[in-house]
């Protein structure tokens, strides 16, 4: 549905991006992950045809980015890191322009913003001023009005900074709903833990360039440094942990607060062993999770590279 | 929807209007104007019915003396009005992060720049239709026929048109509403005092044994002011934009002597020539006034407001062109050469 290939952005001696390669299938949330400065937003914006690449090309679903501009603004809907509003219009009003702006038919508009308001939450603010509402509602608004001509793709650029805690969580389930409808998402964010619940694939961006890109658990899997678990055991601490240390598979093992955390290497069967040894020597086990490095371990370490 | 009522009635314009008519600002900025209008036509009348002088004597030079005054501060507070009104159209977009949200929209920029303009220029005709019946005033003295409001009408509207399609051309250039506002007003500055100051200091230069008789330079038309003097006094442009050289300052001359009159010119005290037409004729309606016509250069034949609204649809032309191929995020052309890609970094 997104194919990116070798895209670069160069300001004046600056490269804002250096040959960016990614793709996204129909229906994946893409997160775009990547420190301020890093090209998240140049790349966003190259995809909404609102800044041409010095080189390298994109595609929405099959259109030329630079050269089907009104095309591929008909496939998207984008919404930028920060934008503002009209006053002296309320909400319903506002989606009624844009959608008018998308040439939907007038006995439609009325319709079209009430089903959008009602699947962000807001059908009850329709008629306030929209200048009026708080950022997390505005926000929703901006989603909204991303909506109106029903795109294919979404592109959501930084979708829940300044957002408080609930609104992060209504916003996430809404994504989620839209996955659910059928569309393709690409979405930027700082808030690592909220994009590895939310997103199926993952890309991350430093100084321009791409460091990895892939499906979340792969890209984890691929970056972090080991794998951890975390065990419970009754009583018998002192002896699962000198169980543990000896196998080959495990890298470091300590008791932190009465749980055993243990980094290992290898995969799931590889845990498996780990919980089996600890029972064949009689361990009573309460608890034994694994638990993911993360995509904030991915992350630093994808980060953490010198650029030459 | 067909070509036509789209370029009419595109989304831009209903929300303009919309957004527009709802704040204290618009009806505070008729009323002002209405205010101020009536407040010069008042004062007008009353200075003249008391001094009771003018361009001569009777109810008919009363009536053409307020026309005049009237006329002229009517594209004064335009000029002070649209500028205003204007030159936040893009730039304001642009501020109020808004107007990427219309470039990924089907609306193509041209229409968005379209409807901004036809958004304020509705105002400036609301503006216009709204001092109608101060300027019928004028009726009840005489002196002004139908024809004359109407072209002098012509040409203020065209005027607010230029200096809006100046204000929304340097709105998409600059990125701050600010500077567009300065920008928009100097440039109406210079568009209604400046060419007209031009004509002063660097009029035409014409030999006085010349018979025929000369125009000043053709950039002054620019200015609705001189046109607007014509339409209002029905008079040639005499005494401005033409220096003459190798006059007899011993006294009268008759100079010149063309179409339907004559023209009195004698030395003016700094060295010009001061001329004073000998008939006055009212023309028909829009027909040739030859008195009034331009008697030579780039225009001649024509009347000064034909020659004004026809620099000044060029000009707005122009701006509207300029404004249109600016305004698009990705642009086909660059003003600056683009710089080659620096070399990739390994």
């Amino acid at each position: 549905m997104i194919a990116v290939e070798d895209l670069t952005k160069i300001y004046g001696n600056r490269a804002a991006l250096d040959r960016v390669s990614f793709e996204v299938p129909e229906r994946e949330i893409f997160g775009f992950v990547g420190p301020n400065g890093a090209g998240k937003t140049t790349t966003l914006r190259i995809l909404a045809a609102l800044l041409e690449p010095t080189a390298g090309r994109a595609f929405i679903d099959g259109s030329d980015v630079t050269r089907d501009r009104e095309k591929v603004h008909t496939r998207i809907g984008y919404m930028p890191d920060f934008f503002g509003v009209y006053d002296q219009l309320t909400v319903g009003e506002y989606l009624d322009f844009y959608a008018a702006c998308y040439r939907q038919p007038k006995q439609r508009r009325r319709k079209i913003v009430d089903d959008l308001l009602a699947l962000v939450g807001m059908t009850e603010r329709k008629n306030q001023q929209v200048d009026s509402l708080s950022r997390g509602l505005k926000q929703r608004v901006c989603l909204a009005r991303a909506l109106v001509h029903d795109p294919a793709v979404l592109l959501l650029d930084e979708p829940a900074s300044g957002l408080d805690p609930r609104a992060r969580v209504e916003l996430r389930e809404i994504l989620r709903e839209l996955q659910g409808m059928g569309k393709t998402i690409i979405i930027s964010s700082h808030i690592l833990p909220e994009l590895t619940e939310l997103c199926s694939m993952i890309g991350i961006i430093d100084h321009g360039r791409m460091r990895a890109t892939g499906p979340v658990h792969e890209v984890i899997a691929r970056l972090s440094s080991g794998r951890r678990l975390h065990i419970r055991v009754l009583d018998e601490k002192d002896a699962a942990l000198e169980i543990l240390a000896p196998l080959p598979a495990i890298r470091h093992v300590e008791a932190v607060n009465g749980t055993i955390e243990a980094e290992y290497d290898g995969d799931e069967r590889t845990a498996s062993d780990i919980l089996l040894a600890l029972t064949q020597a009689g361990i009573r086990v309460s608890s034994f999770a694994p638990v993911d490095g993360g995509l904030e371990d991915a992350f630093m370490k994808a980060t953490s590279e010198e650029v030459g | 929807m067909n070509v036509a009522t789209r370029a009419l009635w595109n989304p831009i314009v209903a929300k303009e209007y919309r957004t527009r008519m709802r704040t204290w600002r618009s009806p505070l900025a008729i009323t002002i104007y209405i205010v101020l209008l009536g407040g010069i036509g008042w004062a007008v009348f009353a200075a003249l019915t008391v001094s009771a002088t003018g361009f001569g004597q009777g109810p008919g030079s009363l009536g053409q003396m307020l026309f005049t005054f009237l006329i002229l501060f009517q594209v004064a507070l335009l000029a002070f009005i649209t500028p205003a009104l204007t030159a936040g159209a893009i730039s304001g977009e642009r501020e109020r992060q808004t107007l990427d949200l219309l470039f990924v929209t089907p609306i193509a920029p041209f229409s968005i720049i379209w409807g901004k303009l036809l958004a304020s220029m509705s105002f400036i005709a609301l503006l216009l239709v709204i001092s109608v019946p101060i300027f019928s005033l004028v009726f009840l003295f005489g002196g002004i026929e139908l024809d004359q409001v109407i072209s002098a009408f012509l040409v203020t509207a065209v005027t607010a048109m230029t200096l809006g399609f100046i204000g929304v051309a340097f709105s998409t250039v600059l990125r701050r509403t600010l500077a567009a506002t300065v920008a928009s007003y100097g440039a109406a500055f210079v568009l209604l005092a400046g060419t007209l100051l031009w004509g002063t200091l660097f009029p035409t230069e014409v030999d006085a044994s010349v018979t025929t008789q000369s125009a000043p330079p053709a950039i002054t038309l620019i200015s609705p002011v001189i046109p607007l003097l014509t339409i209002a006094t029905n008079l040639p442009v005499t005494g401005y934009g033409v220096r003459y050289k190798n006059v007899n300052n011993s006294g009268p001359a008759i100079l010149n002597s063309s179409g339907g009159g004559q023209q009195y010119c004698m030395a003016s005290p700094n060295g010009g020539v001061m001329c004073q037409s000998t008939t006055s004729t009212t023309p028909g309606f829009f027909q040739t006034n030859s008195v009034t016509a331009i008697p030579s250069g780039l225009f001649k034949g024509w009347q000064y407001w034909q020659a004004n609204v026809v620099m000044q649809l060029m000009i707005s032309l122009a701006a509207l062109l300029f404004s249109a191929l600016m305004l698009p995020p990705v642009r086909r052309f660059h003003l600056r050469r683009r710089r080659a890609p620096a070399p990739q970094a390994e």
